[in-house]
């Protein structure tokens, strides 16, 4: 999609455009924590096309993992939470702007995004996976065996990144990488043979191998550099003490575990 | 299964964008179509500063995609007044959308026979007033045709909005492809939405441009 | 007679790029007085007449429209505009406007009068030009010479002082040209004061006061019809109207 180019380029803009006035929201000692208790409301951006992270189920509601999980922090923060959903490219931005005070879309720390904003405690970490057709010969016993392969990716992803960091210089051509706004539309090419290989998160892999009768070709951790995090406004030290503070208890609890469980994550 | 009975109950689910999508045209058209007039009429009547600022308005937007107005729109002017996403989604629809009808509607000024303006003088007009009541009634008429295409052009590009988080019925196509990966299914029934919405609206212009045709 | 003058022009110029199409033009119109200006085209009679209503901003001289000096730097020219009707060669009816509608814009929008009003003036003066039953039709409708009739009655809806026509009846098929100079010559007999461009002879002769011979942007001569016609004084006037009588026909207002 041609217009996700047009994004990136307009990020960057607003990158230089916004870096030159500083914003000063917080207000109370307890900084931008003190700003949303106060106002009794934790704003959370997603991306809901990436079950069963986030998506909208039929009932038109926000369902998934990272919504249960944003949810019980707000029931532990003592406010309401209201999600808004946008194009996941606009989703740094948009913490960055406070148009929302976090977000949650089974995003990973990264040098890049770690630039931008702050991020707290993984509170997942997952695996990535390397999709093929269910006819496919491609047999890959490590990442790197996708070297020279099509392959496609997530647009703005850590996959992405390192499809172009590593398989790229070891033969693959950068022809043959072809980047998708959703990872459906990968999964829906690699059956209908267009390109080798999908490269993304295990879990949604998992779950789109079983709906259209594709095949996991290789499960890995050797791509992962981060666990999923919560993305925040830079320098909030509060909030994100908070909200690491709740990610432990909820580690400690076994409320993560059983969320994990919900949705039938591995 | 059937297809059809998936497609029936997707209906109302991607229909209940249709509000949005409908708020945000209206919108974006309105916003455009005052601001293109007014940009119009400072190009072909303003002083050289006027004339210079429409004029670089309009190439500078038209050359900027419309994707990339909309997220700057969104959370730089957002900054100093707090709209809704709705909102400042519609208006900077319309500020783009402004640039594209300012030319339409000065090329249907200058159609406009310059003897017109000449007379309007002539009996002690204003310049205002003739541009009021003698140009510019004209050269609306006039513009009904290439504005009418801007109108179906709008009515699409009001799914752009959805980059920051409005869920007009392409969002909400995308939602039900992520759910049931049928993507054939859910952006078949959003394009039998926005071409029905396209035709409506090319059917109501062209009742009003045989209704207010002006022979000459 | 005493009457009054409506309208004095002095020593008035105009180029255009360094081309001198009026070269110091001086003459002055008395209140009911009907002067008719001729000359070869090219001469500068339209850019006059433009002058005269300040469309067009004459380089050098002064005009007086009765006691107003309206080169005046200070002058309100949407002012004086309006009570100076003109009516163009190609008419230039508001297109948008039914006829009604093309007379009484002016009275609304620029006398303030109100709608009624308006439009019981607006349907006199379209009395006035014979045209009542046509009140509703757009310009698109009306043939040549209704349009420029209606375009009379526009202009006199305005109450003008002075009435300038720029070759009232030179877009129009010879068939229809009489229908527009029987109006005007009845205008003429109300004692509107006119300033006519016209290549009409017969109308020159039968309904003028005077007629102004221009050629080359400056007065040759002028003078009452009869002496222009049999006693000019001057040989090239003696042949314009020669030439211009067997282009034209001696058709007279009335006889169409």
């Amino acid at each position: 999609m041609k217009h996700k180019q047009y994004l990136i380029i307009a990020v960057l803009l607003m990158t230089l455009l916004l870096s030159a006035c500083a914003s000063n929201t917080g207000s109370s000692d307890e900084g931008y924590l003190g700003t949303i208790k106060e106002r009794g409301k934790l704003v959370v951006g997603t991306s809901a096309d990436y079950p069963p992270y986030e998506s909208v189920n039929e009932a038109g509601e926000f369902a998934g993992y990272d919504m249960d999980l944003i949810r019980e922090i707000g029931k532990r923060m003592g406010v309401e939470v209201e999600i808004k959903d946008m194009a996941f490219d606009a989703l740094i931005a948009a913490v960055q702007e406070k148009k929302v005070d976090v977000v949650i879309a089974a995003m990973q720390s990264s040098p890049e995004r770690d630039e931008k904003v702050d991020f707290t405690i993984p509170y997942h970490y997952q695996k990535d996976a390397f999709l093929v057709a269910a006819d496919s010969t491609i047999v890959l016993n490590k990442a790197m065996d996708a070297a020279g392969h099509s392959i496609g990716v997530q647009t703005g992803t850590i996959q992405e990144q390192w499809t172009l960091d590593n398989l790229v210089p070891a033969g693959t051509s950068e022809d043959q990488v072809f980047r998708y706004e959703r990872v459906d539309q990968g999964a829906l090419d690699v059956k209908a043979g267009r390109v080798d290989l999908l490269f993304i998160n295990a879990d949604p892999a998992a779950e789109l191998a079983a709906e259209l009768g594709i095949k996991v070709a290789l499960v890995t951790d050797e791509t992962v550099i981060g666990g999923q995090s919560i993305a925040l406004p830079e320098g909030e030290k509060q909030l994100q003490d908070e909200l690491n503070r709740i990610l432990g208890e909820m580690e400690s609890d076994g409320t993560l575990q059983q969320l994990l469980e919900t949705w039938g994550i591995p | 299964m059937g297809f059809l009975q998936d497609l029936l109950r997707l209906f109302p689910y991607l229909l209940t964008g249709i509000g949005i999508t409908i708020g945000v045209t209206v919108i974006a058209l309105t916003t455009g179509f005052t601001l293109g007039v007014l940009l119009a009429t400072l190009r072909v009547y303003g002083g050289p500063a006027s004339r210079w600022f429409a004029a670089t308005y309009s190439l500078i937007i038209r050359a900027v995609p419309v994707i990339v107005v909309i997220f700057i729109l969104f959370f730089v002017i957002a900054r100093f007044v707090d709209l809704s996403p709705f909102l400042s989604g519609s208006i900077a629809l319309g500020l783009a959308s402004g640039a594209y009808q300012s030319e339409v509607f000065r090329g249907a000024i200058l159609s406009v026979p310059g003897g017109q303006m000449m007379a309007a003088r002539a009996i002690g007009m204003s310049r205002s007033k003739a541009i009021r009541y003698i140009v510019l009634p004209q050269a609306m008429r006039l513009a009904i045709p290439p504005w009418s295409n801007e109108a179906a052009i709008v009515l699409k590009d009001s799914s752009l909005v959805y980059v920051i988080g409005v869920a007009e019925i392409l969002r909400r196509a995308e939602y039900v492809s992520a759910r049931t990966l049928q993507p054939f299914l859910a952006f078949g029934a959003a394009a039998v939405i926005y071409f029905a919405l396209t035709f409506i609206t090319n059917r109501v212009l062209d009742y009003l441009e045989r209704r207010y045709k002006i022979l000459m | 007679m005493s009457e009054q003058t409506i309208l004095r022009i002095e020593n008035l110029h105009k180029a255009f790029q360094n081309t001198e199409v009026i070269k110091g033009i001086s003459f002055e119109i008395q209140e009911r007085e009907v002067v008719v200006i001729i000359g070869p085209s090219g001469t500068g009679k339209s850019t006059l007449l433009r002058c005269i209503n300040l469309l067009t901003r004459p380089d050098m001289g002064r005009i007086w429209l009765e006691d107003l000096e309206i080169t005046a730097p200070n002058t309100k020219v949407d002012q004086v505009r309006q009570h100076i009707g003109m009516v163009f060669q190609d008419f230039n009816l508001f297109n948008h406007l039914t006829a009604l509608q093309n007379v009484t814009i002016g009275m609304t929008k620029v006398l303030k009068m109100k709608p009624d009003e308006a439009h019981q003036k607006g349907m006199w003066e379209l009395e006035r030009v014979g045209l009542v039953d046509k009140a509703e039709s757009y310009p698109a409708q009306l043939s040549g010479g209704q349009k420029q009739r209606v375009a009379i009655a526009r202009a006199l809806g305005m109450n003008p002082s002075v009435m300038l026509f720029d070759e009232p009846t030179s877009a129009l098929d010879p068939e229809l040209i009489g229908e527009v100079l029987n109006v005007m010559q009845k205008l003429a007999e109300e004692g509107m004061t006119m300033l006519v461009v016209t290549h009409e002879m017969g109308f020159a002769r039968e309904v003028s006061d005077r007629i102004i011979f221009m050629e080359n942007g400056d007065i040759v001569e002028q003078g009452p019809p009869k002496k222009l016609f049999y006693n000019p004084e001057f040989e090239r006037t003696r042949d314009f109207l020669w030439k211009i009588t067997e282009l034209y026909g001696k058709q007279e207002p009335g006889e169409a």
